[in-house]
């Protein structure tokens, strides 16, 4: 079998999979002996949040260069974005008096609430409103998550188009400087404006499914399983199409040699922009649907920790393949919970909830040094070459790689590497001689 | 890279990957993190319960959860305190004979401190592990956000060590606390304050209060500030972000409102760092009366970090180690020969609580139908380590009906709060000086600063 | 604040007529064929400083921006921001009282010292290898770990020096051995694009060193003693008015007080510079290392081996880090996770002074210890003032990227 139809059929395979997965979850009875407990299904949903993640990262790091380390920062800008617009605005059918009303069309107004803390208890300017001045019969509607989880990707983007454009003149380690800088400002600011973010404690958001969908109740797993999954399909597409676009050929060419791909008639600051916006973008709609699923969004999802996890998990995967980096955070997700086990080897005991993190590092150190596409990226290469020789491949690559990229666009695994590929297989080729 | 060397890396992962999930995937569904005996090789592992290979159903173990904060960011101290009370719990349910007769499996997981977490693992206990109950709990925001799970499920949790009103404000029936309420706590520090002016003479007219931007600090905070008000004393609260490390250009501020009184309610090491850095600055606890955090009640790392925190005054939930009962006693000399402090810390005492709370409820109830738990525990009356507990303000004596205020409801009514004072440079907290209330009184207070 | 419509006001006009410079003036000299280099950030100084008063002559006359006059435009405009806050606030504590504002600045001086130390080591790796070291700040906190270790558990009782002479034999074995694994490939062309190596590498390390010091030493916080307690002393004898000495502070002029475990951190670490200096500048190995950070393939002509010259900038770096966190142990408590904050420091420091150079660290050092000391100090909000401490430092990092990513002593990018 030809390599990119064995991917294809490996991919369809696995997105079946993923998507009839909920049909063993204990909420239906299981599936045989495969139960699935709430527990698995919520590390599931938590998984595509993190590749949802760290795939976006991927697309920014690995294939753009731009090594970002705000990408929580958007996440957190997502959820937060969404998390507020349900905490302060509410439409009703007249208005208020006592907030600041804005009149929309025909007789509804957008009303901003104006909270303030009585004792333990939140009061806002509508509970007032509602025993003082508004007529009987008001509706006040909430806005609708997904309108508020719109308005989450809206910032996503309008952040990542301003840090994309203010940091063009940056390159490399001024870049992850920046950013980092950029996510520790946001963190302190959501910290410190306890009147509005709720600081640590953490912002309440409404569920996903408020009222549930489909006969699930409000708190089951399936229908945010779905939600989450979609997301990350959808960003899969979308990443495969963009990486193998143009789009991809263009930031990769950024990546190797910008002056180079100046002079050469590309675009810079257009794709460079481009690609802060739509990975930030991404990791506002997973930090907005995580926020809905679990419920509350606080501060400490920015702290270096959690981003030097999606890093970690799209290194060890494999940074520069959006599929590598995916399958490494669903794994390393699913890992992180397996490794809490202790061990006693012995006299010697393990404390693995601390140990796990050590050993985590560590592999992502060697992962760097000494297999640097990734632990996940050797499989891919050895299944896309089919057990030819490096050597025959080299040739026979090289000239084809153009055409591979223009003429399928919705290429498999091995699209976005083949660049890379041939060139390394070059270089060994020349070396060996 | 030469192709052999790619092959041999890929085949080391696939075999690690296997491995790991290989050798987790089937304990990761019962055990989580209970190896309590793992530390004490006398004692037998609790866990694996004495269930012996003839009985199965009836011998069924009775699970029961625990949070607890092992990792960083949370207060990974106070975590393992409480971890090591409550397997305490365990061993001593097991020795007994178990619940009901059967024995009885403690799953203690990690919160990390984080509300987030807090959700996850609360998920995991209830709908993977399949607990009846669960105990615990330190920090207010995983309190706060775990108590929605526990609603959304419908099972129990009494929580230890969580301050925050609002967890038994909103009358979840799912939610009970034996752990002191936020405002009540305040409440007791100003009493003792206005004690300290009316009755000793000391002049109070200021207060700082330093607190951290959590919502244990905040809502403290603003509780005591009201209540000071009220006493007609003036105070300017200084919050700070809780990885604060240097407190140099706040305790100038401090300095500079001359106050007659500071009241620390940051935790952990902040609360050490502000305390040694003012001593330096001289207003430390022996030139400024000052209220220290009660993590200074770890008198080891104290007196490590606040070398010059002689003087400071501490509040101390539960009572003074010589009014202990039999429980208390107890559990002080098992948990002392396991871990070689003097004395238990009181959240690490109420955790035990919280586990023993829920096994003889599940006795009284005679089910573990966690429905009929709540009931059990609504009628409840422990002889705890914290002495008779009760919880008075429930589904059949609603806040309304009992006309007090909401935060009762579901909450131990009387967790003693005394305040102790260090005497003596490097004194054991067991050995400190109750100065207030005056009916537990020890010594009177030695009140620096006054000219 | 009593009239904060003053402070925004003035603020706006600042960042109104900075933009405006900062946009306008690089065409204007575009246009007449001048050098372009310094136009934008000295087009927004002088814009932020005078407004259209010195915007005009400047389009007009377009004379040669030179250092000079960025340097009196960046004066003016930290002279009226301070009028204007001066005038919004007349009664805030950083206004009013002279005392107070002396103790912060000290403060803010002593501090920035060992700032500066340990942003030192960081610009020193980077001038050598070319790399950021983001387990700058595990260096520093294990430090401080082995100081405690050694003086308060191992061998109570030693002489603090001993115990900060082996937290530096410890960080530097650590850089060197991290170095010659991790990052000697770099150069020999075995690793594409080294510098994005080099950040995720040392991210990894900075990830495995702080987990592993927890998992070895618990969450406990520790602090080693005072090092050298000050004698009591009083000047003149009876009063103290001049100088009062405690074991734990010293106060001149009943006014500035200093406490003793920063005052010794603060000598502790001139004295280390003063070293660094002599061996930068005096030795052979010294004069090594400043000739490849200015011209490598020029120094490997001459016959220094430019890889030892990488373990050792590197190894330097780590143990200067080690060194400014074995002298803050007793300054504050210890935990594996203080050093996120400080690391973040010394990049806000290096990127201020200057990528690669030594005098712009300890400058920005300084630099950065005087705004935190002022942000906590002036914000009038006791709730926010101190909540908001991490970010200042960051405030001054995005600025300084985002006007002059050369900074104050830096290479041209």
């Amino acid at each position: 079998m030809n390599p990119t139809a064995l991917f294809r059929v490996a991919g369809a395979a696995a997105v079946v999979i993923l998507l009839l997965i909920p049909l063993a979850s204990s909420e239906l009875g299981g599936l045989g002996p495969l139960v699935l407990s709430g527990y698995v299904m919520h590390l599931a949903i938590t998984a595509f949040f993190y590749a949802i993640l760290a795939s976006s990262w991927s697309l920014l790091a690995g294939y753009a260069g731009q090594f970002s380390f705000g990408h929580m920062a958007f996440m957190a800008i997502g959820g937060y974005t969404s998390g507020l617009i349900g905490k302060f605005i509410r439409f009703t059918t007249a208005p208020s008096e006592l907030c600041t009303d804005i009149p929309l069309f025909g007789s509804w107004w957008l009303v901003v609430l104006n909270i303030r803390r009585v004792g333990t208890i939140d009061e806002s300017c509508l509970d007032m409103a509602k025993t003082e001045t508004l007529p009987a019969g008001t509706l006040i509607v909430f806005p609708p998550v997904w309108a508020s989880i719109a308005m989450g990707l809206v910032m996503g983007a309008t952040f990542g188009l301003l840090v994309g454009w203010l940091v063009l003149r940056l390159r490399s380690t001024y870049l992850a400087l920046f950013t980092i800088g950029f996510s520790e400002i946001l963190r302190a600011s959501i910290s410190a404006e306890i009147p509005i973010t709720e600081g640590q404690s953490g912002l309440e958001l409404v569920p996903l499914f408020p009222a549930g969908l489909l006969g699930f109740s409000s708190t089951s797993k399936i229908p945010p399983y779905y939600a989450m999954l979609l997301l990350f399909l959808v960003a899969m597409a979308m990443m495969t199409w963009l990486a193998g676009s143009r789009f991809g050929l263009f930031i990769r060419a950024i990546r190797e040699d910008e002056e180079a791909a100046a002079a050469l008639g590309v675009n810079i600051v257009r794709y460079k922009v481009l690609v802060f916006v739509i990975t930030s973008t991404l990791a506002a709609a997973a930090g907005a649907l995580q926020g809905h699923y679990i419920g509350i969004i606080t501060p400490n999802t920015l702290i270096i920790l959690q981003m030097s996890l999606v890093i970690a998990m799209a290194v060890i995967g494999g940074l520069e393949n959006i599929y590598t980096a995916s399958v490494g955070a669903i794994v390393i997700t699913f890992m992180l919970e397996l490794l809490r086990t202790n061990i006693t080897i012995g006299p010697l005991h393990i404390d693995m909830t601390l140990w796990r993190l050590v050993f985590f590092g560590l592999l992502l150190m060697l992962t760097l040094r000494f297999q640097r596409n990734g632990l996940l990226y050797p499989i891919l290469e050895r299944i896309s070459r089919g057990g030819v020789a490096a050597e025959t491949v080299s040739i026979r690559a090289a000239p084809d790689e153009d055409e591979v990229d223009v003429e399928d666009e919705e290429h498999p695994p091995s699209g976005p590497d083949e660049n890379a590929d041939a060139e390394a297989v070059n270089d060994h080729a020349e070396s060996d001689r | 890279m030469n192709r052999s060397r790619t092959l041999i890396w890929s085949a080391i992962a696939l075999t690690l990957l296997a491995l790991l999930l290989a050798a987790c995937a089937p304990q990761a569904e019962t055990v989580g993190e209970a190896e309590p005996a793992a530390q004490e090789e006398a004692a037998p592992a609790p866990t694996e319960a004495p269930a012996e290979e003839s009985d199965d159903m009836a011998m069924e173990p009775v699970k029961i959860g625990a949070l607890a904060p092992l990792s960083a960011p949370g207060a990974v101290v106070g975590g393992e305190a409480m971890r090591e009370a409550m397997l305490i719990a365990a061993e001593e349910l097991n020795e007994r004979g178990g619940i009901m007769g059967r024995p009885v499996e403690l799953i203690i997981v990690d919160t990390e401190g984080l509300p987030e977490r807090g959700t996850a693992v609360v998920e995991r206990l209830i709908n993977q592990d399949g607990v009846v109950g669960i105990g615990g709990g330190y920090h207010s925001s995983v309190g706060v956000a775990a108590k929605e799970v526990a609603r959304d499920n419908g099972v129990p949790i009494v929580f230890a060590e969580t301050w925050n009103d609002t967890i038994t404000s909103v009358q979840y029936d799912e939610i009970f606390r034996i752990a002191p309420l936020s405002s009540e706590v305040s409440t007791v520090d100003v009493k003792f304050m206005q004690w300290l002016r009316d009755e000793n003479g000391m002049k109070l007219e200021k207060v700082v209060i330093l607190t951290e931007n959590t919502d244990y600090g905040i809502p403290a905070a603003e509780n005591t500030t009201a209540l000071l008000d009220e006493a007609g004393i003036a105070s300017v609260t200084f919050s700070v972000d809780i990885g604060t490390q240097d407190f140099a250009g706040i305790i100038e501020r401090v300095k500079a409102e001359s106050p007659d009184l500071i009241v620390t309610l940051a935790t952990g090491e902040a609360s050490y760092n502000f305390t040694q850095q003012a001593a330096d600055a001289g207003i430390g606890p022996q030139d400024v009366p000052t209220m220290c955090n009660q993590v200074s009640l770890v008198s080891d790392a104290f007196w490590t970090n606040v070398p010059d925190g002689n003087h400071c005054y501490v509040r101390r939930i539960g009572l003074p180690q010589q009014l202990y009962n039999d429980v208390a006693q107890a559990l002080v000399a098992e948990y002392s020969a396991r871990t070689g402090k003097d004395d238990i810390e009181s959240y690490a005492m109420a955790s035990y609580d919280s586990i023993m709370l829920i096994a003889q409820a599940i006795e009284d109830a005679g089910s573990t139908d966690p429905s009929d738990i709540i009931d059990a525990l609504e009628n409840i009356n422990h002889m705890g380590a914290l002495g008779p507990i009760t919880f008075p303000i429930n589904r059949s004596n609603t806040p309304e009906q009992a006309g007090v205020d909401p935060k009762w409801w579901h909450q131990f009514p009387d967790p003693a709060i005394t305040i102790v004072q260090y005497q003596e440079e490097g004194q054991d907290a067991t050995e400190t000086t109750v100065v207030y209330p005056v009916i537990y009184q020890t010594g009177a207070p030695i009140i620096v600063g006054q000219e | 604040m009593e009239n904060a419509a003053i402070f925004g006001w003035a603020l706006l006009w600042i960042i109104c007529w900075g933009a405006l410079g900062g946009v306008v003036t690089p065409r204007i000299y575009a246009r007449k064929d001048l050098e372009i280099s310094q136009a934008s950030f000295g087009g927004a100084v002088i814009g932020a400083a005078l407004g259209p008063f010195s915007l005009l002559p400047l389009w007009v006359a377009t004379p040669k921006i030179t250092n000079r006059l960025i340097g009196i435009a960046i004066a003016i405009v930290v002279g009226i921001f301070i009028a204007a806050f001066a005038l919004a606030d007349p009664d805030n504590l950083c206004v009013a009282n002279g005392g107070f504002v002396i103790s912060q600045l000290a403060n803010g001086i002593v501090i920035g010292i060992i700032y500066g130390l340990m942003a030192l080591g960081l610009t020193l790796i980077f001038s050598i290898l070319g790399v950021v070291s983001f387990a700058h700040g595990e260096f520093y906190m294990i430090g401080g770990m082995v100081t405690y270790f050694i003086s308060a558990k191992w061998l109570p009782g030693v002489s603090p020096l001993v115990a900060i002479l082996a937290s530096c034999i410890v960080t530097f074995a650590i850089g060197y051995l991290f170095e010659r694994i991790f990052l000697r490939p770099m150069g020999s062309g075995e690793i594409e694009r080294p510098t994005e190596y080099a950040i995720l590498v040392t991210f990894g390390l900075a990830f495995f060193l702080q987990y592993f010091t927890q998992a070895l030493t618990s969450a406990v916080p520790v602090k080693a003693q005072r090092f050298f307690p000050f004698p009591r002393a009083e000047l003149p004898a009876d009063s103290g008015a001049l100088l009062k000495m405690t074991p734990g502070n010293v106060t001149i002029f009943d006014a500035v007080s200093i406490p003793n475990p920063r005052f010794t951190a603060a000598v502790l670490a001139l004295l280390m510079l003063a070293a660094l200096l002599w061996f930068l500048y005096r030795t052979w190995v010294g004069k090594a290392l400043r000739a490849v950070s200015q011209d490598r393939q020029a120094a490997a002509v001459t016959g220094i081996n430019p890889d030892s010259m990488n373990s050792l900038a590197f190894s330097m770096g780590a143990m200067l880090a080690g060194l400014s966190g074995a002298s803050l142990v007793q300054v504050f408590s210890w935990l594996p996770q203080v050093g996120i904050p400080a690391a973040a420091r010394s990049f806000v420091i290096i990127v201020l002074g200057g990528m690669g150079s030594l005098p712009g660290a300890f400058l920005g050092g300084l630099i950065v210890g005087l705004v935190e000391a002022a942000g906590t100090g002036c914000i009038p909000d006791a709730t926010r003032a101190a909540a908001y401490i991490p970010a200042y430092g960051m405030v001054i990092l995005t600025l300084v990227l985002l006007l002059k990513p050369t900074g104050l002593f830096g290479r041209e990018l």
